[in-house]
């Protein structure tokens, strides 16, 4: 059976998304911040969304989690591995929602959803995919200790930069510290 | 790390005379491609392309999953090849009326009667298992074929709506559990 595990950070608990969550991704994904990760976008088309998200765990088993703020409950972002059609492997993504940047989110959640593909999905390699306009967070990219790999054009989203993430072992050698 | 149990409800199985419902399959992926690129798509928003195939296709399996009910894939016994896709859709409340029961067929599957036996299978099940009944079915009002299926399943127009920015009748179905009492 599959399910959708709940992993918590320090400061922050990766959930399955849920009916409830639409509205605020209805915000986020009508909203400029949506602009490079395939929005903005309708209402019925951000419904249609997170239904993808759900049933991208079904079908890959792995897939992206909501974050919350644990200490609020105010939920402030998607963020976990996405492998859509058209994609060359598997990466980890971080969509950050209005007022939740600039404290290190998008790089604790980073380095849970890493984690957990490295340990539980068995991935060996993982990239993250980022338009080349997006330094936030292509920022976030070099947090976690990945480099500017190669470049790879979508056929919905044009150029992205690939950036490759550390290896497991080279992670376990380092250790997470190294790239906090 | 807890795991939530009850995300992913099994999609049961609705045997019919000559067709299966039964979940989407990664297999059924690339005749969903080529429906969606299909001039057949036109009344239910279409066409759309490879990413927009792939998004919806992941989005019925995440329907199921959020509404514990949703689209099957129409498997023909004689075969074994998916034919079409049916079940009860309900978008987010703020799109859509209501339940509905709706259906498409790929290309090549119409005039054997498969749409009408997985309709009427789909329409009984949802009364039995999931007691939704009576259903509704949103139809443009062009789509002749699809029109014909629901008359001959004892729908009735019940108005003209709109749904997402497209014209439809709202057809109503009869409570299959009235009908055989």
């Amino acid at each position: 059976m599959i399910t959708i595990p709940t992993l918590t950070t320090e400061r922050l608990t990766l959930r399955a998304p849920a009916l409830s969550d639409f509205d605020t991704l209805t915000a986020f994904y009508a909203s400029d911040r949506s602009k490079f990760v395939g929005g903005p976008m309708t209402a019925e088309l951000t419904w249609r969304q997170l239904a993808t998200e759900i049933g991208h765990w079904q079908l890959r088993g792995f897939g992206r989690w909501i974050v919350d703020e644990t200490a609020s409950g105010r939920t402030i972002g998607m963020v976990g591995l996405w492998c859509p059609e058209g994609f060359p492997e598997p990466e980890v993504g971080w969509d950050l929602f209005e007022g939740s940047e600039g404290k290190g989110y998008a790089t604790e959640a980073g380095a849970a959803a890493r984690a957990y593909a490295y340990g539980e999905v068995g991935l060996t390699t993982l990239i993250s995919l980022v338009k080349p306009a997006n330094t936030p967070s292509a920022r976030v990219c070099a947090r976690l200790g990945a480099w500017h790999d190669s470049d790879f054009t979508h056929e919905r989203w044009g150029a992205l930069q690939v950036w490759r993430h550390p290896a497991p072992e080279d992670l376990a050698e380092g250790g997470m510290e190294a790239y906090a | 790390m807890s795991r939530v149990p009850d995300l992913f409800p099994a999609i049961p199985v609705v045997e019919a005379e000559r067709v299966i419902l039964r979940g989407p399959k990664e297999s059924d992926f690339e005749t969903v491609v080529a429906f969606e690129a299909s001039d057949r798509k036109a009344f239910i928003g279409g066409p759309v392309d490879r990413w927009g195939a792939w998004q919806g296709f992941l989005a019925v399996l995440g329907h199921w999953a959020l509404r514990g009910y949703g689209f099957w894939t129409v498997e023909e016994r004689a075969t074994g090849l998916p034919v079409g896709r049916i079940g009860v859709i309900y978008h987010h409340e703020t799109l859509w009326p209501e339940p509905e029961l709706g259906w498409h067929m790929f290309e090549g599957a119409e005039g054997k009667g498969l749409a009408h036996d997985a309709a009427v299978a789909a329409r009984a099940y949802a009364a039995e298992a999931w007691d939704m009944a009576p259903l509704i079915s949103q139809i443009h009002p062009d789509n002749i074929r699809s029109r014909k299926l629901a008359e001959r399943m004892g729908c009735v127009v019940e108005r003209e709506s709109t749904v997402l920015d497209t014209p439809v009748l709202i057809y109503r179905h009869p409570d299959p559990r009235k009908e055989r009492a």
